[in-house]
């Protein structure tokens, strides 16, 4: 997982149909020091996360399970990277 | 997932078979310093350029040149790939990294 904060959301209509009804927003990544990296992902979000918020992003097979809790299968979830945690703190 | 810049296309007639047919893009990611605040003024276009290092990815989308693209690694760009075969088939194909939707706006708050 990564450690960073929201800075926009993108919008596509032309997309992967698995891709349909998820919300995208652009998270700028912090390294330890709470450093912006330069580095961008975009995530899929189900916490309603707003611009400015510090946030986690799960990759993979976590990121899955974020977007489908408890599933039996989750194999044909359409997405590598979502948001797991609003961040209120971090020492 | 990452947004970047669609920059170019990869031919290549020597491949494995079960990625025959498929359209390889160059995308140019996008960085924080490359997105001013507010970005985005016209559709489908973010208004400045990205500077990363290029990623080669499977379209399945009929994604251009100068396309800003969302693209999606691993299992998920494996998924996407796949809607495009038979239904149930599996994605087992040699790609690990995938256009997954065409962008039409980017919004960045002030």
């Amino acid at each position: 997982m990564i450690r960073g904060t929201v800075i926009g959301q993108v919008w596509a209509t032309r997309k992967a149909r698995g891709l349909d009804g998820q919300t995208l927003l652009l998270v700028a990544a912090r390294d330890a020091e709470g450093r912006a990296t330069g580095r961008l992902v975009v995530a899929s979000d189900t916490l309603d996360a707003r611009a400015g918020d510090d946030v986690t992003v799960a990759f993979g097979s976590g990121a899955r399970i974020v977007l489908r809790p408890g599933a039996a299968d989750n194999r044909d979830v359409l997405c590598d990277a979502a948001i797991a945690a609003i961040v209120e703190g971090a020492g | 997932m990452f947004l970047g810049r669609v920059a170019g296309t990869v031919w290549s007639t020597v491949k494995w078979p079960s990625a025959q047919g498929m359209k390889l893009l160059l995308v140019r990611p996008y960085r924080v310093g490359d997105l001013g605040p507010g970005a985005a003024p016209a559709p489908g276009a973010t208004g400045s350029e990205p500077t990363d290092d290029l990623v080669v990815c499977a379209d399945t989308l009929d994604a251009g040149p100068g396309d800003d693209v969302i693209v999606a690694f691993g299992h998920a760009a494996r998924v996407a790939v796949s809607e495009k075969l038979a239904p149930g088939a599996k994605p087992s194909v040699p790609i690990d990294a995938a256009v997954v939707a065409v962008v039409d706006r980017v919004e960045i708050p002030r």
